[in-house]
């Protein structure tokens, strides 16, 4: 097959305005780590690329000397990605292999999942890879409380970046990553700390490997029935006990806190910060199926719940393990939007018992697991 | 799109995934899956059919009928034809599957298919 027609990843950068997406960015079209990528950016002016142009295709795309495509996007994303992708097809681009997109500070991921996976051009020629969220370290309370925004952006990474984390005090920057990762617990949390580390941040990959080892290790702490240190969540600005510190992970910092643990102690209580508005009552659940599912079943309540709930529904993630097959499939959706069911190779360990990440805003783990229980014991008995 | 006959649909929904499991085909796997939704539908009086299998076709009894493309669809279109929601966490609720001491004249999945869960549901 042609190289034109083939379907490339898409890693989506977003964040709230101010947090550090051009930043970010910037450091990625600096760095050799932008090689073969096209970069969709807001402004060209944000990133200062002067110094680095080697030429220009029209006024909304230029080449960069460390062979990098970048654009500008104006008006519609659906019509920009489509344009780059006939140009490369064209020869009028450099071959590019994979695409980096950053959204406007106020967007929220989900309609711009939509037109990666559900638009029929686009849907044929991208697919989406990761979804990046940029987290400011010093505004991020103020951020969260008056912005729904935030919260949308948080709930839909796939890898969170805390930036200005040399700005902030440690305790704070600690704090912050402990509570982003309750907020949602099948991400990443990564401290930016250098700008060498961009690529890894943006391109290291998040189903095969992160998804795999993070739920295993909630398979295999729930399988040992081990105790997970409370967490208290009027007293969430401290760091908690059974949070992981940093750890280097590559070049580059993760924090993360074990998702087994929200399953046990705070599966239904909501998340506390300082001045968050009433109305939030966002929960994440670790939801376990011991005996593995009939994928009939589980698509007819999946979408079903997705069609009466999928606006609580903020994000669910997981491993499923289907009757009759070895491999897990990895489930991914973002409110009304499914990913594409991924079949990986292998299992994380030997507890091959199916696990889903839920981040809903008012929908109770009990009733959840309710419904499913009961749709499994109506649709799977025998025909009458 | 069906290569052979042009028909619109469904087929890049992610529940139209075939698991790779042993002696599993898609032919299969598609009219197992009707049969199961249907199993849901009976109770409301709605029938699901396979159309080519590309896109679905849902009735109901007043002889009201549109083509679907995909699971994500049925159940929208599904509550347009009753004119209520289909709530999954209420569904097949114990208490909604006990029978009244009296039940109403127009209990219809009473009379229909044993499945008494259906016409008392509060829209959520």
């Amino acid at each position: 097959m042609s190289p034109s027609y083939d379907i490339l990843p898409v890693t989506l950068v977003t964040g709230f305005l101010g947090s550090g997406k051009s930043t970010l960015l910037a450091d990625l079209l600096h760095g050799d780590a932008a090689k073969d990528t096209a970069v969709l950016i807001n402004e060209f002016g944000e990133v200062g690329l002067d110094h680095l142009l080697v030429g220009e295709v029209n006024a909304r795309t230029v080449l960069l000397d460390n062979g990098c495509v970048c654009c500008s996007i104006r008006g519609e994303l659906k019509e920009a990605l489509a344009t780059l992708f006939s140009q490369r097809a064209r020869g009028d681009l450099p071959p590019f292999s994979r695409v980096v997109l950053e959204t406007t500070g106020l967007a929220t991921p989900a309609p711009i999942m939509a037109t990666l996976l559900a638009d029929p051009v686009i849907r044929s020629h991208y697919a989406l890879n990761a979804t990046v969220t940029v987290v400011d370290a010093l505004n991020a309370a103020q951020q969260r409380a008056r912005h729904p925004e935030w919260l949308a952006q948080v709930s839909a990474a796939d890898r969170l970046v805390i930036s200005k984390s040399d700005l902030a005090d440690p305790a704070s920057v600690a704090a912050l990553a402990r509570t982003l990762a309750e907020l949602n617990p099948a991400a990443e949390v990564v401290i930016r700390a250098s700008a060498s580390e961009t690529g890894d941040i943006l391109f290291a990959p998040v189903i095969s490997t992160d998804l795999t080892r993070r739920l295993g290790r909630v398979q295999r702490e729930l399988a040992s029935g081990a105790a997970f240190p409370g967490f208290d969540s009027a007293t969430s600005a401290e760091p908690a006990t059974e949070c992981n510190g940093p750890r280097d992970e590559g070049s580059y910092r993760t924090w993360s806190r074990d998702p087994a643990s929200l399953a046990h102690r705070r599966a239904m209580s909501s998340l506390a910060a300082p001045d968050r508005p009433a109305s939030e009552d966002i929960v994440s659940f670790c939801m376990q199926i011991d005996k593995p599912i009939d994928w009939q079943v589980f698509t007819i309540w999946f979408t079903m719940l997705l069609n009466r709930h999928g606006a609580k529904i903020l994000r669910v993630k997981g491993l499923l393990s289907i009757a009759g097959c070895a491999q897990p499939a990895v489930l991914h959706a973002v409110q009304h939007l499914v990913h594409p069911v991924l079949h990986l190779d292998a299992w994380p360990d030997a507890q091959r018992r199916s696990t889903l990440v839920f981040i809903t805003e008012g929908l109770a783990r009990d009733s959840v697991e309710a419904s499913y229980a009961r749709f499994r014991q109506r649709l799977e008995e025998p025909d009458h | 799109m069906c290569g052979m006959c042009g028909l619109l649909g469904g087929g890049n929904h992610w529940s139209n995934t075939i698991p790779p499991v042993k002696g599993a085909n898609a032919r299969s796997q598609r009219l197992i899956h009707v049969a199961l939704a249907n199993r849901v539908l009976a109770s409301y009086r709605l029938k699901l059919d396979d159309f080519h299998g590309q896109s679905f076709v849902l009735s109901s009894p007043t002889g009201a009928s549109e083509l679907v493309g995909d699971f994500g669809q049925v159940w929208r279109v599904a509550e347009q034809m009753l004119g209520r929601s289909l709530d999954p966490l209420t569904l097949f609720d114990v208490d909604e599957a006990t029978p009244s001491p009296t039940p109403p004249s127009g209990d219809r999945a009473t009379a229909t298919t044993g499945h008494r869960f259906a016409d008392n549901q509060s829209a959520s």
